[in-house]
């Protein structure tokens, strides 16, 4: 082809000279021709791209296909601190004393159908869930891909699937349960009652357990494996009041691991109580979210803090209050805020000590305490309650009866787990005391509120998501 | 790193050939130097144009109507005027001939009109071609030649972003086309298509040019010969895929031959904020806010000190404080000195010009920020002796540095309490008042910087083979190289942060090159039969286009010292790396047929193929047919004394985009630059459709022509209709599919009709003093004709059937309710309720109804007045889309203080709130996007005005002259907000400008 091109640039050269121009004109058509093909207008993907069957051709790019979702769930905050945060101020856990629209409607459970954060959670979660399920398609067709690495790439999107989706029917009541990547059906997709999405994130997470392995290959339980799957097990149980298997999946957990006795060593990334946490990355300013969302450098700073009734669920003694919750004192010495104080290195000054921790093994204790109050094995409960009050220094409880007891464990729930992904107002929603407990303290707070609305525009794409939750 | 180097050496060799041209440059023994004096019989005409007969060469005659050429005793000279019959007279050895042209109606057909790949005249056009020319652009002292070009064309838009030096522009020529929003026309310069996209990154200057860098800001306005802008289908066909939006054709300047002319230019400019807003002084501001917490119901807290740290303005701040933030942060006078020399001139075979410029502007802004540019052009051009080859060559090149502060200080001007403290402590040092405020002077030492170096050059050779038949190849290659960064160091923050430079300190820098080449040879045919004539183009385009980007970000340092080595930061995260290539092929023809020089027809079309589509849809064909007819040139008017030249012309025909930028066809993954427990992160670009191809563009027109008393007055009057389909948009999806839309082909169509007028009159001509007039209107319909399932679709809240893509859905205003304090609006769908979709159905327009300008030139003697005037009827958002209550934090107009404060109020304002009570909330966000926020941002700008004075011309023959110009000196509107031509509130507006300056010729 080169020789060719040069071959007639040298004979057009030659010609100018001559006078033999219907040549000249052939070979000047001929160079509009032949020169130009269609192959000129097809280009090589650019370097930063891969064509997505390239992506699950080998282990680590489907790694790297997998980091995506763990490194969105960190950053979209509906694992991390987002929900802390927020469920804490559409519960009892903060007060919110400024002026930002969102956080306001939240803290005054004044929510709008077009409230920016109710949009932001139901998209970026399924996102995450469309990018899960490409994982799983993309594995599942792979022709290259050993079986054990399908498996362990299929049993974690699977629980990340399944664990999403837990997270969304917790906020908004009937929701789709996405399963496929095919766009065309998820845009015109239905709302599925609650407990049927509840029994598809069970179905996937018995797949998902039975092809998970309780290997923690990082050794900081930084990458979820079976133990985390039998975690939301647990919890889901307990949601569904199927309290034998809350139970035991709770002890399977509870042989596996083991509680740390120092409270000062909870939160730390090596803690031995830990069952799935997020690994942050040290690039920007902060370590954990957790510890740059709650801890007050400055005011008015974060513009919330840990609220009254809060400060004041925690027995004299407990060292919960001391050793998790931190004050600030402004310059002039008239105002004091207190905030969360589990994630103790905010800015990255220092190398950080501390993950973000999803699952750990306290609440499973107080899963196990719960489900055995049920299930009558008063004892058994009151030994699990024990064990965590022990630890944050108080008595055993004084609770007898079955009632005194699941009373006693909600209270623990709450001075244990507070602002920790919104445990608080899901455990008043499902033991249906929220709007007795934050109807007293707060005006707003109606039956309706229970759930939040789905996002307008949603509404608007796709009709079939009607009715609007009731109440907004 | 390759491509670079070879950019070197070729610039070298290139810079080597061009002085060894220069050098040879001598006068050949057997050259008669001609001159004299072109008039009409009485007057001198200056700006006539003296051409050696069958050449490029030629002069332009003087003020006082003188010439002097360089030519063969046996040439022959061609003297042409707008406006009067072209003369051609034999030298036959005179070495002085004083010519006197004859006023002549039908000679419109002087003037070359460049349309592209052919010229045309605005005689024979078949066409939409507006054009401005160098004595447009001189008058205005613009940093960017689409600031020259604001209001003089008829169906052009141009919006200037900010007023900070270096910015971008938005241009819309003939109305949005396109709901994907894409308006930027296609830029040729020399021949060369330019990419005007800006390859500044959010991350870096979002907050102070808007990541928006126009890289035409590398072309100096001074070395441009003229600006043509086409318009319809009869002009644009021969672009095809691309021609959708317009084109704009750049020509810069060109050697002419004759002796060595030397040009010096001098000027300085002083620049100001045009407009300030009147807002609240410091009682009434305090007394608003106290107001509000009390309404809010927190009364309490205005006495309570534990809430001090809430209101510092009212607790701790002096209470008889104040200060002018706006004289203070954006009062400055902002100084450019431009300096700029020419050298041209050349023989009968070569001529050449080299121009060099250099200029150096600085802000309003406190501070020492300042943006730099120096360019330079250099072109020679060269014909054989038999007249039978043409070279051309042309390089342009521009080294830009802007240093600013990273963030406009316009916004916080405008917001910013009139009790904040001092900026600076006693001892000079910036104030941060106990940690109880961020003092806006700490953004200068967040520098922004960046440098950008461009280079345009091309080759044109056209050989003809037969007198008639004539081959050109068009070469071209352009690189455009931006270097950036932005410096957050601690020492910026409010130290109650804590923050310390291992912790916070950052750069990012970005670092972004655009290269591409472009190869077009051409065959060129004329041919002519009695009374028809022929002419005949074929040709063919390749064009590649890379470009790249790498935006990184270093945090962390041991000392802010190191903060500009990001080789010393603590941790580095890659915020992008991108590349792209684009290729793009495409034959192109033209036929121009001439019968009796009155009737014309002209068909143009184009084969284009893009790389930004999917396999087999790559490929696209376009094309138009024009036709005129002189009317004027019937013998039953040609002999009319009124009427001297009546045309009526029509063109219809396709155009297409593919901006939709590359490689949207694959499904694909991206690296993010992000990794999790050290695995890079691998994410799904989006939902992929390979199956989209072009969106088209029918454009239609039809215009008449008219000139009066031998062409004094001239009148053209189009209506163009243009109907864009096949759209291609983002088609929302719901969040359920993990997207937001998914891009496709949809079956919506857009119009844009209108009436665009353009009047040019010679008012007084006489011994002394010259008076001509200039008006353009443009009067632009744009609305959606079609939109299948608009209804159930997203786009149902933004569009309506009918109306135009610019509309904006607003709640109606019902004044404060007397009795409440706070606003009501229409309940439209009367549910008892004011929700978001159903109730915003007041609908408003933002884009004009109808803009242009007008123009007045008066020369007397030696001296020359230029005053164009720009107006636009349009609407936009005024402070209460921004703030909607008084008693918020921020500061507002002093007219917030006629707010309601009891029952039975009737008051403009609603009761003011401190923005911490909930229940006021929805009221006054509702009026935020009401039709109260939105009102007329009408102007008239007295745009330009250009005051020049000749020296009487010395022995020395040397040329002095000495101009006071100004721009946007006095601005007529109603609108409440900082301005009207861009009504934000964040960004400096454009500035107010007086420069005096002087040029020497020699």
């Amino acid at each position: 082809m080169k020789n060719y091109i040069s071959h007639l640039i040298l004979r057009t050269r030659s010609n100018f000279n001559g006078v033999h121009l219907i040549r000249q004109f052939t070979i000047f058509s001929l160079i509009l021709t032949v020169v130009s093909c269609s192959d000129f207008v097809e280009v090589d993907a650019p370097k930063n791209v891969l064509i997505s069957e390239t992506v699950f051709e080998n282990a680590s790019t489907v790694e790297s296909a997998m980091a995506n979702l763990y490194y969105r769930m960190r950053e979209e905050g509906m694992a991390s601190y987002g929900l802390s945060a927020h469920l804490g101020l559409y519960a009892d856990e903060l007060d919110y004393y400024y002026s930002d629209f969102d956080l306001l409607s939240l803290y005054t459970n004044s929510l709008l159908p077009e409230n920016s954060i109710v949009l932001e959670y139901w998209k970026n979660t399924y996102s995450i869930i469309y990018a899960t399920n490409d994982v799983i398609e993309g594995v599942t067709k792979s022709t290259t891909l050993t079986v054990k690495e399908k498996e362990e790439f299929r049993g974690q999107a699977l629980f990340i699937r399944g664990y999403l989706h837990s997270i969304l029917v917790s906020l908004y009541g009937d929701i789709p349960y996405i399963i496929t990547t095919d766009y065309i059906e998820n845009n015109t997709t239905a709302r599925k009652p609650k407990n049927n999405v509840y029994q598809s994130i069970l179905a996937d997470l018995v797949l998902a357990q039975s092809i998970m392995t309780t290997d923690d290959p990082t050794g900081m339980s930084v990458i979820p494996n079976r133990s985390a799957a039998t975690a939301l097990m647990a919890n889901i149980h307990l949601y569904l009041k199927n309290w034998e298997l809350a139970e035991n999946n709770a002890t399977e957990l509870i042989e596996a691991f083991q509680l740390e006795a120092d409270l000062n060593n909870v939160f730390l990334k090596n803690s031995k109580e830990t069952i799935w946490q997020f690994k942050d990355d040290l690039i920007t300013s902060r370590n954990t979210y957790q510890a740059k969302q709650f801890i007050i450098k400055a005011i008015p700073g974060q513009t919330y803090s840990l609220s009254n009734t809060m400060l004041d669920a925690f027995e004299t003694d407990d060292l919960r209050r001391s050793s998790w919750v931190g004050s600030f004192t402004s310059d002039d010495g008239l105002t004091t805020l207190f905030y969360p104080y589990k994630y103790k290195a905010s800015l990255i000054d220092k190398e950080s000590l501390e993950f973000s921790i999803v699952f750990r093994l306290a609440e499973q204790y107080l899963i196990r305490a719960e489900a055995r109050a049920h299930l009558g094995n008063l004892s058994g409960a009151r030994t699990d309650l024990n064990i965590i009050r022990n630890r944050a220094g108080l008595d055993v409880t004084p609770a007898e009866t079955k009632n005194e007891l699941l009373n006693a464990i909600l209270q623990e729930r709450f001075v244990e787990l507070f602002t920790e992904q919104g445990h608080r107002w899901f455990d008043l929603k499902r033991t249906g005391k929220d709007v007795d407990i934050l109807g007293a303290i707060k005006p707003n707070y109606e039956p309706t509120d229970a759930l939040w609305p789905i996002p307008e525009t949603e509404l608007e794409i796709n009709p079939k998501l009607r009715p609007q939750n009731s109440g907004y | 790193m390759t491509n670079n180097h070879n950019l070197c050496r070729h610039r070298r060799i290139y810079v080597c050939c061009l002085f060894f041209l220069n050098l040879s440059l001598t006068l050949s023994a057997q050259d008669l130097l001609v001159s004299g004096q072109v008039t009409d019989g009485q007057l001198p005409i200056s700006g006539a144009n003296v051409l050696i007969k069958n050449t490029n060469t030629g002069v332009v005659s003087d003020f006082d109507g003188r010439y002097t050429i360089t030519t063969k005793p046996t040439d022959s000279l061609q003297i042409s005027y707008l406006g009067y019959t072209t003369l051609t007279i034999p030298i036959q050895n005179r070495s002085t001939i004083n010519i006197t042209l004859q006023e002549d109606a039908t000679a419109l057909g002087e003037v070359q009109i460049n349309a592209g790949y052919y010229t045309t005249t605005d005689r024979e056009k078949t066409g939409s071609i507006v054009r401005i020319t160098a004595k447009e652009i001189e008058g205005q002292p613009v940093n960017n030649p689409l600031g020259a070009m604001q209001g003089y064309m008829s169906g052009v838009n141009i919006v200037q972003n900010t007023g900070v030096p270096g910015g971008g522009y938005d241009v819309q020529i003939r109305g949005q086309n396109f709901i994907n929003g894409g308006t930027a026309p296609l830029y040729i310069i020399d021949g060369v298509p330019y990419g005007s996209l800006s390859l500044e990154s959010a991350d870096i200057s979002a907050g102070i040019n808007g990541a928006d860098i126009s890289p035409l800001n590398a072309i100096n306005p001074s070395n441009i010969e003229s600006i043509e802008v086409l318009k319809d289908a009869d002009a644009t066909a021969i672009y095809g895929a691309r021609g959708a939006n317009g084109v704009v054709l750049i020509t810069t300047k060109k050697g002419k031959a004759g002796t060595t002319q030397v040009t010096v230019n001098l000027s300085s400019t002083l620049g100001q904020v045009s407009h300030f807003l009147d807002l609240l002084k410091t009682p009434e501001y305090l007394e608003l806010r106290r107001e509000g917490i009390i309404n809010d119901g927190r009364g309490d807290r205005l006495e309570n000190p534990q809430f001090n740290y809430l209101y510092p303005e009212l607790k701790t701040w002096s209470q008889n404080r104040y200060t002018d933030w706006q004289k203070e942060l954006i009062g400055g006078t902002a100084y450019r000195n431009v300096a700029q020399l020419s050298v041209s001139g050349g023989g009968a075979q070569t001529q050449f010009l080299i121009s060099g410029g250099y200029q150096k502007e600085t802000t309003v802004f406190p501070g020492e920020s300042n943006y730099k540019k120096a360019s330079a052009l250099s072109n020679i051009s060269h014909q054989s002796t038999n007249q039978r080859l043409n070279i051309t060559m042309t390089a342009n090149y521009a080294s830009e540095q802007n240093q600013m502060p990273r963030t406009d200080l316009s916004g916080v001007a405008y917001n910013l309490p009139p009790n904040a403290p001092d900026l600076y402590t006693s001892e000079g040092e910036l104030n941060w008042e106990n940690n109880t405020w961020d003092n806006p002077l700490a953004a200068l030492e967040e520098d922004y910087n960046v440098r950008i170096n461009t280079l345009m050059a091309n080759v044109g050779v056209a050989y003809k083979l037969l007198p008639k038949l004539e081959l050109k190849a068009n070469l071209g290659y352009n690189t455009y190289q931006l270097d950036s960064y932005k410096l957050l160091p601690n020492t910026a923050r409010n130290p109650k942060f804590g923050f310390t430079p291992q912790g916070y300190s950052s750069i990012t820098t970005n670092n972004s090159s655009r290269n591409s080449w472009i190869v077009e040879p051409q065959l060129h045919w004329k041919e002519k039969w009695k009374e028809l004539d022929l002419e005949v183009l074929v040709g063919t385009t390749f064009q590649r286009q890379t470009s790249d980007q790498l935006v990184l970000k270093g945090k962390g340092f041991s000392s802010n010292s190191l903060i500009k080595n990001i080789a010393a930061a603590n941790s580095l995260e890659v915020r992008a790396a991108d590349d792209s290539d684009y290729n793009y092929q495409a034959f192109f023809g033209r036929v121009n047929l001439k019968f009796k020089d009155k009737y014309i027809i002209n068909l143009t079309g184009r084969r284009d193929g893009s790389s930004r589509f999917g396999p087999n849809r790559q490929f696209g064909n376009f094309g138009a047919a024009g036709a005129a007819w002189i009317f004027s040139e019937e013998a039953f008017l040609k002999t009319n004394k009124i009427l001297s030249y009546g045309k009526i012309r029509g063109s219809y025909g396709t155009t297409g985009s593919d901006n939709i930028g590359d490689y949207k066809f694959l499904n694909t993954y991206n690296v993010t630059g992000s990794n999790y427990n050290g695995t890079l992160v691998l994410e799904p670009t989006g939902i992929f459709n390979p199956i989209f191809g072009w969106e088209t563009n029918k454009k239609m027109e039809a215009a008449i022509e008219l000139g009066f008393i031998k062409n004094r007055i001239l009148i053209n009057t189009a209506w163009y209709q243009n109907r864009s389909s096949n759209q291609l948009v983002g088609i929302p999806l719901a969040a359920t599919t993990g997207f937001g839309s998914v891009t496709g082909n949809f079956d919506a169509t857009v119009e844009n009709t209108g009436l665009e007028i353009d009047v040019n009159t010679t008012n007084i001509r006489s011994a002394h003093f010259q008076w001509k007039t200039t008006f353009n209107i443009s009067v632009p319909k744009n609305r959606l004709l079609k939109f299948p399932g608009l209804e159930t679709s997203t786009f149902s809240s933004d569009y309506i059937i009918g109306e135009p893509l610019s509309i904006i859905r607003l709640y109606q205003s019902l004044g404060v309710n007397p009795q409440t304090g706070i606003y009501q609006f229409e309940d439209y769908n009367q549910d008892g309720e004011i929700t978001s979709l159903d109730d915003r159905n007041f609908i408003e327009d933002l884009a004009p109804k109808f803009f242009g300008g007008l123009g007045n030139t008066f020369t007397y003697k030696n001296l020359s007045l230029d005053v164009f005037f720009q107006f636009k009827k349009q609407k936009a958002f005024n402070h209460l889309r921004y703030a909607s209550a008084p008693g918020l934090l921020n500061n507002a107009p002093s007219y917030f203080y006629n707010r309601w404060q009891k029952a039975g109020d009737i008051t403009p304002l609603m009761m003011a709130t401190s923005g911490g009570n909930y229940s006021l909330y929805p009221s006054r966000f509702n009026y935020s996007s009401s039709n109260e926020a939105f009102s007329d941002a009408s102007f008239i700008r007295l745009r330009n005005i250009s005051l020049k004075y000749n020296l009487p011309e010395g022995n020395n023959k040397m040329t002095i002259s000495i101009y006071l110009q100004g721009q946007n000196l006095w601005t007529f509107t109603k609108f409440d907000g900082p301005d009207p031509e861009q009504p934000s509130h964040v960004a400096l507006p454009p500035l107010r400008q007086i420069t005096l300056g002087t040029q020497i010729g020699f």
